[in-house]
């Protein structure tokens, strides 16, 4: 499930954005399934229903999630790609990110490149999802 | 008029002629939470009561939807729901019993919603409320102030005494009533980290005004606490010109050099800070709302020294 720190300097509507789609991602909401709906990821967490609202919308905008008139809020069926422009900056923000955890953690590069692979890996390996 | 569902300007309260607060002005829009936060004789509940007409301001005024609380309060009651500070009810008379006398006072009463709230909460609706605890004469008043569907919620201290499993479940069933019906809140509170979550915008007093208010985001957005050694001044007792770059609520000089909380933060001023002459080894670390509210509130440190 989805954890949040209010304490934390990033903004919480941040956390929980980040948090859903670390769950997509990892296959802990399925394309398709129904999303927790704000009044009860709100009571969960114990936040402001519009800040749950204001994170959900960044997500539908990003094409994360489909809200369906009536019916609520689902994970898009096929989870939009990024162009090539925008995954080749999201990955080298990431990776530099990465890069200087794994130096001050004193990390060798041949180690830190394991454990990318390993990260990737028991991604690979999530619950089976529907192929389209 | 500006579509604040309440506001107060220019707000000065004073007792036998002594100020106790000058000039407070905030904004609550409707369908926010405005959390108002003090130590204990700040003013939090004289403001509360300037707010809902039960006292009138030194100096400035109160707006209750655009109309003035100390003429109207009468008709402007209808649309505002309170939990008072300290909970007070006729001691023989049960909740069902208030809550049936409230249906006879307001045109729209819920007391089915009542009293499925009180089952929820746990307070026994039979039982009378001389004989309830403090947290479940709370939840009492909290669920007769939302059988009106209020516009705005006015809660002054919510969830003082309460037990932590009680607070869990106030805050949880206020999340639900914002997300139901988009209710304004006003809450005063000392609870920072229940409303930590919730708050929109926060307003702190201390030093007999509103010394810091604004949206919580963009208040942890800048206030920082930063740390850093000192090279330049020879002794460890004190500290130079380097902090002029911020506004500093609060320094403290350490043992091993200099901290402080600055409520101007941002990414570019602290890089000017970092690379000044002398300074060294400088981190900023982000605040949560209680150590804001320590810097903001508390009393000021002894070892505060500057030198230059």
């Amino acid at each position: 499930m989805i954890r949040i720190d209010p304490a934390d300097a990033v903004p919480i509507w941040k956390q929980i954005e980040d948090g859903i789609r670390h769950l997509v991602a990892a296959g802990g909401l399925r394309p398709g399934a129904p999303a927790p709906s704000v009044r009860d990821l709100a009571r969960d967490l114990r936040v402001n229903p519009a800040t749950v609202a204001r994170a959900y919308q960044r997500l539908a905008e990003a094409g994360v999630l489909t809200v369906r008139r009536g019916e609520g809020t689902f994970v898009t069926d096929a989870p939009p790609g990024l162009s090539r422009g925008e995954r080749s900056r999201a990955l080298r923000d990431g990776a530099d990110r990465y890069a200087v955890l794994a130096r001050t953690a004193g990390a060798s590069d041949e180690e830190a490149l394991r454990a990318v692979e390993a990260a990737l890996a028991r991604i690979r390996h999530r619950p089976e999802r529907e192929e389209r | 008029m500006n579509g604040n569902a309440a506001e107060l300007d220019a707000v000065t309260i004073a007792y036998g002629g002594k100020p106790l607060l000058r000039e407070v002005s905030l904004g609550i829009a409707p369908g926010t939470v405005y959390a108002l936060l003090g130590r204990n004789g700040a003013g939090k509940s004289s403001l509360v009561r300037v707010l809902l007409g039960l006292q009138r301001p030194e100096a400035g005024k109160a707006l209750l939807f655009g109309r003035d609380p100390w003429r109207e309060r009468a008709s402007l009651m209808d649309r505002v729901g309170v939990v008072p500070e300290a909970p007070d009810a006729p001691s023989t008379a049960s909740a069902d019993l208030l809550s049936a006398f409230c249906g006879r006072v307001h045109g729209r009463w819920d007391a089915g919603g009542v009293a499925t709230r009180l089952d929820r909460l746990g307070v026994p609706r039979r039982r009378p409320f001389g004989k309830l605890s403090k947290g479940e004469k709370g939840s009492v008043h909290f669920a007769l102030a939302l059988g009106a569907s209020p516009d705005l919620l006015v809660l002054d201290d919510p969830t003082l005494g309460l037990d932590p499993v009680a607070r869990h479940e106030l805050f949880g069933d206020l999340i639900g009533e914002l997300a139901d019906r988009g209710t304004t809140v006003f809450l005063t509170t000392h609870d920072l980290a229940g409303v930590e979550g919730i708050a929109d915008r926060v307003g702190i007093l201390a030093g007999g005004k509103l010394a810091v208010e604004g949206d919580l985001e963009e208040l942890k957005s800048r206030f920082r606490r930063i740390t850093y050694s000192n090279e330049i001044t020879p002794s460890r007792e004190s500290y130079g010109t380097e902090l002029d770059l911020f506004d500093a609520a609060r320094v403290r000089v350490r043992g091993w050099g200099v901290e402080a909380v600055v409520t101007n933060f941002d990414d570019a001023r602290f890089e000017r800070f970092r690379t000044q002459e002398g300074v060294s080894a400088a981190g900023a670390e982000p605040m949560s709302l209680e150590e804001i509210f320590l810097a903001v509130a508390g009393i000021r440190e002894r070892e505060e020294r500057k030198t230059s």
